[in-house]
């Protein structure tokens, strides 16, 4: 949160991640190399880089294959959600591994003649017409440049210079990134993969994560309570919807989504957006009149959108009024961090 | 056409590196009071900045011209997630099919058919 920046902010439960992350990719690469060459598509005799080259290759496709799939799970089971704190950690780290999987590609396929490496990636096959044969490689430097552009504006720092939907927009190239990934994988060593079960892998995986997307959206759609404009106040449902300490999420006319919280039988509205990633705070939980962000812990005071200090966010609060049972909201909202006086349900 | 396209990522990359430089000992200070007296985690920003120096000078004018906090902060991007996740899933569907299509020895072994004559 915002306090002064530091390289990585640790604490236990990312050294867990990180460490349960990095077992991962050992073990993967001890198997992918050392044990059982039939399983993993070698029987017929490689060279080391070349072997090295699609281990780390492999490893890249699984991680992202995963970071994909965290997102529509946490969606669609809010088990799932601490996978997704920390999941930067796992982007970063990923394309360390592609960056290495390119390294032993550009090192052994284009290190023996007069041409500069890169020169030979972008000119040694020009057949563009045709997928047999097609110069796969280029879905993977596009695939690879968007994951160090994702990794190197990572920190903390980026987040509130670019702002968070500048960012979150910037970090939407995960996606043709992993589509490339798969065309780099499809048009690439599917062409040649002899072993059904690396077959099934390279093709499963990202049918697994097109049908989450496609199911955490169809979720999302159902989920979100569209409303429309009536008057100056936007009802939102009625008091009996909301648990204690607990919100119900609208969607206002402009697009914006609104949290109204219920705690110690009083009614606050806030933003339902984080300020850290555009979280979705009416997921969370209040202890003590904070709300805790379930994507990465941000907290806000529901009735002022001001997280406790030493912290500095803010969010915008909205003014609410009841008619009856029925909650209504000023569709307008107030600037970050204005405080607003809780409604008591009757 | 490989080597102008080498040249221009390398034209871009040193750009970025002067950004950097100018970024990280000046500008970063008049932008971000988080960042001032603390200097371990600006070389983390480096490959950032070499990569999207564009937009790093952009923000940068943006945030000396207007200030900081605006609502569109929190205005999240929730309506693009469909499109994209839309648009991912149709491109694995047609990069599996494709790809699929075009194997030589699927679903069985059969012999390979050369696409063209050598050069």
């Amino acid at each position: 949160m915002s306090v002064k920046y530091i390289p990585v902010q640790w604490n236990r439960n990312k050294w867990l991640y990180d460490a349960v992350m990095l077992a991962g990719v050992f073990a993967f690469l001890w198997i992918f190399l050392k044990w059982t060459p039939e399983a993993t598509g070698h029987t017929r005799p490689v060279s080391p880089q070349t072997h090295n080259a699609r281990a780390f290759g492999a490893c890249a496709f699984v991680m992202l294959t995963i970071i994909l799939c965290i997102g529509p799970l946490a969606r669609l089971d809010t088990r799932f959600l601490p996978l997704l704190y920390n999941r930067r950690h796992f982007g970063v780290m990923t394309a360390a591994v592609a960056m290495t999987h390119a390294g032993y590609v550009l090192g052994w396929y284009f290190a023996f003649s007069s041409t500069p490496r890169m020169e030979g990636l972008l000119s040694a096959n020009t057949s563009y017409f045709q997928v047999a044969g097609f110069p796969f490689e280029l879905f993977g430097l596009f695939s690879l440049i968007c994951l160090l552009l994702l990794a190197a504006t990572s920190h903390d720092f980026w987040l509130k210079f670019l702002t968070a939907p500048v960012w979150k927009r910037l970090h939407y190239l995960i996606y043709p990134a992993y589509a490339a990934l798969v065309g780099h994988v499809a048009w690439g060593i599917l062409q040649d993969q002899q072993v059904d079960g690396v077959t099934a892998l390279f093709i499963g995986g990202p049918l697994v994560v097109a049908g989450l997307h496609v199911a955490a959206v169809w979720h999302g759609w159902r989920a979100a309570d569209h409303k429309t404009a009536a008057g100056d106040w936007v009802a939102i449902g009625e008091v009996g919807e909301i648990d204690e300490g607990r919100a119900k999420i609208a969607e206002l006319p402009s697009g914006e989504r609104v949290a109204v919280f219920l705690h110690e039988g009083k009614l606050s509205a806030i933003s339902n957006a984080c300020a850290h990633q555009n979280g979705p705070l009416g997921e969370g939980r209040i202890i003590a009149c904070l709300v805790t962000c379930p994507w990465h812990g941000f907290q806000y005071d529901v009735r002022t959108g001001r997280s406790p200090a030493p912290f500095t966010e803010k969010i915008p609060t909205y003014a609410l009024r009841l008619a009856g049972n029925v909650i209504e909201v000023n569709p307008k909202p107030n600037p970050p961090g204005t405080p607003v006086d809780p409604v008591a349900v009757p | 056409m490989a080597s102008t396209l080498v040249f221009v990522g390398e034209v871009w990359l040193w750009i970025g590196a002067a950004v950097s430089v100018i970024f990280l000992t000046i500008g970063i200070d008049r932008i971000d009071e988080d960042a001032q007296g603390t200097y371990l985690f600006r070389p983390l920003l480096i490959p950032g900045i070499l990569l999207i120096w564009p937009m790093v000078l952009w923000r940068w004018a943006e945030i000396e011209r207007k200030g900081e906090v605006t609502l569109a902060r929190y205005r999240p991007v929730r309506k693009s997630y469909p499109v994209a996740a839309i648009l991912m899933s149709g491109l694995i569907c047609l990069f599996l099919m494709s790809g699929w299509s075009a194997r030589q020895t699927w679903p069985a072994d059969v012999p390979a058919v050369q696409l063209a004559e050598p050069e």
